[in-house]
């Protein structure tokens, strides 16, 4: 569903001259499954999930979604996923209903077909009461849902989380994380970039470890715990990043 | 499950139209946009609200404040008023005399005129000592019954002097004026006897004494007037009235006699004033109508007296018609403030919205949401255009509606009250309706740049800094336009703003009589709507620009910034050090205009004149670039082209120069007959002339007209700055600008549009044969037959068919030759243009598709050889 190979993606620095966000990253995701990218910030998530979005284009390798490559076809990918994150915002001066209306439109869905779907997905959520609600007075929670509604509109076969619980309240971050879940048991494919380790040993069915632009390691979490013969993935994650950093130094 | 195959089903849709524009989305944008807009409460009433309510309480405003605080009364002060003539009287028991006023009443109220007369001795007395301001009050009602007897309990104002404390002023000023009299009567005296004796040495320090006592006198009196509260004194010289009679009795008596004596006999009267003071000014103003139509009915008297014909006095006999009508009088208050109004309007009507769809969109990270979308971008940015533009119009209509209502009821209004009232008529509905036509160009102009500055700025405090140039120009433009001698020219048509305000401004002056101007609407329309499509594209690339679009606000050290630029050089220079040695040439330029001022007194001007010419192309041109690619490149051969060309490409420089020659020529030649361009400055006529003259040698001659110009000029354009600008990998771009900056560094509009011509040709030579020299031979060519044309060397006949020569004895081309230049001129250019298209493609095959195109060879190494180094780590990394 979702395939990444021999990914790079570099972008002007002022400092250093050329900053290389992605190096030679690749990894698959399957449909019914929840990839987990954990990284510390800066490590490259948002680069590559916003490539595989479409907004950003790769300096080189391949990225394709549902079979559909990324900078050959980007408003075929845009059309069949679903992309959300914390950056993503809702606006202020229009109502929940019409925010994910809006965006159904602009996913070009016919209009009757349209009006069952924001029912569906407004029941689902349990978005009734903020039905008419404009944006700017909605509380964090509330943004989050309309959000998660405008992501899921199309029902699209991929979604793209982008650190969705990053500065939420505890609450609204498990509501987040049980529809994402939800998802995945619909048969999505989701990738879901987080720097919590909880989150990605509640949800993630596969992880890979990215820093400083490179995937570290990748598997099941018992494959991990297998391999490098740690239990725990905290101290595994760390390890691996501190080996990353080390060699970066050394390179240097 | 169903819908999900839906949506593929769709997708697969989308795949095959995915060049197609869906104006269901772009309206789709564009109607959320708009209901953005309106329910946002700013905008509501940045662009209705204001704007309707605004002008009618301004207006309400002003007419309240016109009516409730008239004119304040100036004050004038005569003294020795008894000597004036009794007949005709200047004044009456209330002051100067109504009659003598134009406005009657409307005058009068405006001036306390305080008359000193000898029936009033108190006053007189009362010149040195201080009055207690309680014994004024009621001398002061005493003496007011004469002057104004309407309203003799008349207060004083805070601040405001009585008549004696007004009196004894006027006599210490007066005292004061007879003093300066004297002392520059000494000067002048001793400055005649200085020169008589030719014996300066002794008497300097005394001049010296009497100049600066006389700067002293002087410095007094203006300081005398400006405490003294009034803001005209009249000095009627005593005996002034017996004087006059005296002469106009001897004139009867015995003309001859008299006519020598009047200057001596009738002592001057002496009206100060202080032209500094505006309310000296306007009190002066009233003053002097009075006075001189008072002198008019002076003279006619002593005409009658002396029996003279009274013609005598208007011996030209002038008369003036008017024939302003009502309309046009206001048409022409109309005609300034509507272009203005409109242009100004448009802006502020676009900026606002355009910075929230823009910049607000990008803080409110909702631009991200949008872009993921399925819409295109080109969809986007044209809803956000559309919805940019619908305010901009809103505002610019309803400011000028409500304006141009608001100024018709006001002039109704005060219509009684003003002495020269402008009725404010609305312009015809023609005017208006070209008005809307010419609003649609200038603002889909403003909203496209607009919407461009917006979706470049980081924040909406970053978008707001983009306002004030942007008005600063549109401004600078618009007030040119306004100043009543620049009138509508072929070149102005097609400049923007410029345009759409000189067309508005000449329709508005003269509606009735406006067919020589529609002419020019077909070109406003079309240069208006071409730059507002380049606009456009500009915000549609900046959408396409994830840079630009996905930009973060990062600390700038200058520091930094400068070392990381001589740090990280590359093979050619990057775009914007490109654009900088352009606007460092110009620069260079700008200021050599000023200093470089060829002194052509000494020695041969023509020498002086061509020996200028190279220091500048050296030091102006190719200096900057060549120390620019020194400093900043890697690969001068990169950045210079400075590769061995091929034969056939050295041959189609030399072939294009030879047929482009008459083309350009005879193009130019008709542009400057029709007027589209000015006549060449004198400066370019010197130089014209130089090489007409022919006598220098030729291998001077082609040494600073071709040999130079070719080196300097392609080492720099078609060098450093095509190299800079064509990295990005938009080809036909960047030969376009460096063509426009080619053209725009030649400053004459003529030889700029020539240049910029030209620069196409050569920008396509480099970029088709990776080489300068091919360009350098067309220059070269170009300029040598150019300086022989005009040389006049006489290499070619003259036969009718081909060639031919003008009045001036130039050779001209005709139109068989002329075909014959433009054909071989297209095949040479298609074949150069599908050479350029084939090396692309070929370079671009086999290539992942990546981010910004590799163009030259030479980056082609550098970024192979980065690419083996990263694998290289890799491999190194992995090993371990």
């Amino acid at each position: 569903m979702i395939r990444v190979q021999n990914l790079f993606k570099e972008f002007d620095d002022p400092r250093s001259g050329i900053f290389r966000a992605l190096d030679d990253v690749s990894f698959e995701v399957r449909p019914g499954e929840i990839y987990g990218l954990l990284g510390p910030n800066g490590a490259g998530k948002t680069t590559c999930l916003r490539i595989l979005s479409t907004v950003l284009r790769p300096t080189r390798g391949l990225a394709e979604v549902d079979g559909i490559n990324v900078v050959r076809n980007p408003e075929g990918v845009r059309s069949r996923i679903g992309f959300m994150s914390c950056n993503t915002g809702i606006y202020d001066r229009m109502t929940a209903w019409e925010m994910v209306e809006y965006n159904g439109r602009l996913y070009g869905i016919p209009e009757e077909k349209l009006q069952a779907r924001i029912k569906e997905i407004f029941e689902v959520l349990q978005m009734n009461d903020i039905r008419d609600r404009l944006g700017g007075k909605m509380s964090t929670g509330m943004k989050q849902k309309v959000s998660i509604a405008r992501t899921i509109i199309h029902d699209p076969p991929v979604i793209i989380f982008d650190e969705p619980t990053s500065g939420l309240d505890v609450l609204v971050a498990r509501a987040v994380l049980k529809a994402v879940a939800t998802l995945r048991d619909q048969g999505k494919c989701i990738i879901f970039s987080t720097h919590i380790m909880r989150e990605v040993e509640k949800l993630c069915d596969r992880i890979g470890i990215i820093h400083r632009g490179r995937i570290l390691a990748e598997g099941t979490l018992p494959e991990l715990a297998e391999k490098y013969k740690q239990p725990d993935v905290e101290e595994l994650f760390f390890e691996l990043i501190e080996r990353r950093d080390d060699e970066v130094i050394g390179a240097r | 499950m169903k819908s999900r195959i839906e949506c593929q089903s769709r997708g697969r849709k989308i795949e095959e139209d995915r060049n197609r524009m869906s104006w269901k989305n772009i309206k789709l944008v564009f109607l959320r946009e708009v209901r953005d807009q309106l329910r946002d409460r700013r905008t509501l009433f940045m662009i209705t609200i204001l704007p309707v309510l605004l002008y009618p309480m301004l207006g309400l405003g002003i007419v309240e404040m016109m009516l409730t605080f008239s004119e304040q009364q100036r004050v004038v002060v005569i003294l020795n008023a008894d000597d004036l003539p009794a007949d005709p009287a200047l004044l009456d028991e209330n002051g100067i005399r109504k009659s003598w006023f134009e406005g009657g009443e409307f005058d009068t109220a405006k001036l306390r005129v305080l008359a000193e007369r000898a029936e009033n001795p108190s006053l007189a007395e009362t010149t040195e000592t201080d009055i207690a301001v309680s014994i004024v009050d009621s001398e002061e009602l005493t003496d007011e019954n004469r002057i104004s007897e309407k309203k003799p309990s008349r207060k004083l104002r805070r601040g405001e002097k009585t008549d004696a404390e007004l009196f004894s002023a006027a006599y210490v000023l007066a005292d004061q004026l007879e003093q300066l009299k004297e002392i520059t009567k000494k000067t002048q005296g001793t400055a005649a006897t200085e020169s008589k004796n030719a014996a300066p040495s002794i008497d300097i320090t005394e001049t010296e004494t009497k100049v600066a006592e006389l700067a002293t006198a002087q410095d007094q009196i203006s300081q005398q007037f400006g405490d003294s509260g009034f803001q005209v004194l009249i000095i009627i010289p005593k005996g002034y009235g017996q004087a006059m009679e005296a002469m106009q009795n001897e004139i009867r008596t015995s003309p001859d006699a008299a006519a020598g004596m009047v200057a001596t006999r009738v002592p001057p009267i002496l009206v100060v004033r202080n032209s500094a003071d505006d309310k000296s000014m306007v009190a002066f103003g009233r003053v002097q109508k009075a006075l001189n139509s008072w002198e008019d009915s002076l003279r006619k008297r002593s005409f009658e007296k002396a029996s003279l014909p009274l013609e005598l006095q208007h011996p030209a006999r002038l008369s003036w018609i008017e024939v302003a009508q009502q309309e046009q009088v206001s048409a022409s208050v109309w005609s300034k403030l509507f272009p203005a109004l409109l242009v100004i309007m448009a802006l502020t009507g676009a900026f606002y919205p355009a910075i929230d769809l823009g910049a607000g969109e990008k803080e409110r990270g909702t631009m991200e949401t949008l872009l993921i979308s399925p819409a295109k971008r080109v969809e986007l940015v044209l809803g956000k255009f559309l919805t940019i533009m619908l305010f901009s119009i809103a505002t610019a209509v309803l400011n000028l509606m409500s304006m141009g209502l608001t100024g018709q009821q006001m002039a109704a209004v005060m219509g009684a009250g003003v002495t020269n009232t402008v009725s404010l008529e609305f312009p015809g509905v023609s005017p208006l309706m070209w008005m809307v036509i010419l609003l649609i160009p200038l603002s889909a102009l403003f909203s496209a740049l607009c919407l461009a500055l917006a979706t470049f700025a980081r924040s909406t405090k970053e978008g707001q800094y983009y306002l004030t140039p942007l008005l600063m120009v549109v401004m600078g433009l618009t007030m040119f336009c306004l100043s009543p001698a620049v009138e509508m020219t072929p070149l102005y048509s097609i400049l923007p703003v410029v345009n759409v305000t000189l067309l508005l401004k000449g329709l508005l002056l003269n509606a009735a009589n406006s067919g020589h101007l529609a002419v020019y609407a077909v070109p406003v329309l079309i240069s208006s709507l071409g730059y507002s499509m380049l606009a456009l594209w500009w915000a549609i690339e900046l959408y396409n620009s994830e840079d630009v679009l996905f930009r973060e606000a990062e600390k700038f050290d200058i520091r930094m910034w400068f070392r990381q630029m001589l740090r990280t050089k590359d093979a050619v220079p990057a775009l914007p050090e490109a654009i900088f040695c352009f606007i460092l040439i110009l620069m260079l330029q700008f200021v050599a205009m000023t200093y470089m001022k060829p002194d052509l007194s000494i020695g041969d001007p023509g020498l002086t004149m061509m020996r200028l010419i190279v220091i500048q192309q050296l030091t102006m041109v190719a200096c900057p670039a060549v120390f620019m690619g020194v400093l900043l490149t890697t690969s001068l051969r990169a950045t210079f082209r400075l590769r061995m060309p091929s034969l056939t490409a050295i041959a189609i420089g030399v072939g294009l120069a030879i047929v482009a020659h008459p083309l350009s020529l005879e193009l130019s030649q008709f542009l400057v007959e029709r007027q589209v361009f000015p006549e060449l400055p004198e400066s370019a006529r010197q130089v014209m002339t130089l090489m007409k003259a022919g006598e220098k040698p030729t291998w001077l001659l082609l040494l600073v007209f071709a040999v130079t110009p070719a080196i300097c000029e392609e080492l720099a354009f078609r060098g450093f700055i095509l190299s800079g600008l064509a990295r990005g990998g938009r080809l036909a771009i960047a030969v376009g600008v460096s063509s426009l900056m080619f053209g725009i560094i030649h400053m004459i509009p003529q030889q700029a549009f020539n240049a910029a011509l030209l620069g196409l040709v050569l920008g396509l030579l480099a970029i088709y044969s990776r080489s300068l020299f091919p360009a350098m031979a067309f220059h070269f060519c170009n300029n040598a037959i150019a300086a022989f044309h005009a040389s006049e060397a006489g290499l070619l006949g003259t036969d009718g068919v081909f060639f031919s020569r003008d009045t001036d004895g130039f050779l001209r081309y005709e139109t068989p030759l002329l075909i014959l230049c433009a054909v071989g001129m297209a095949l040479m250019i298609i074949h150069m243009v599908k050479v350029v298209i084939r090396d692309q493609d070929s370079k671009r095959r086999g290539l992942v598709p990546r981010f910004g195109e590799v163009l030259d060879e030479s980056i082609d190494t550098t970024l192979s050889a980065r690419t083996l180094e990263s694998i290289a780590t890799a491999s190194k990394t992995q090993s371990r």
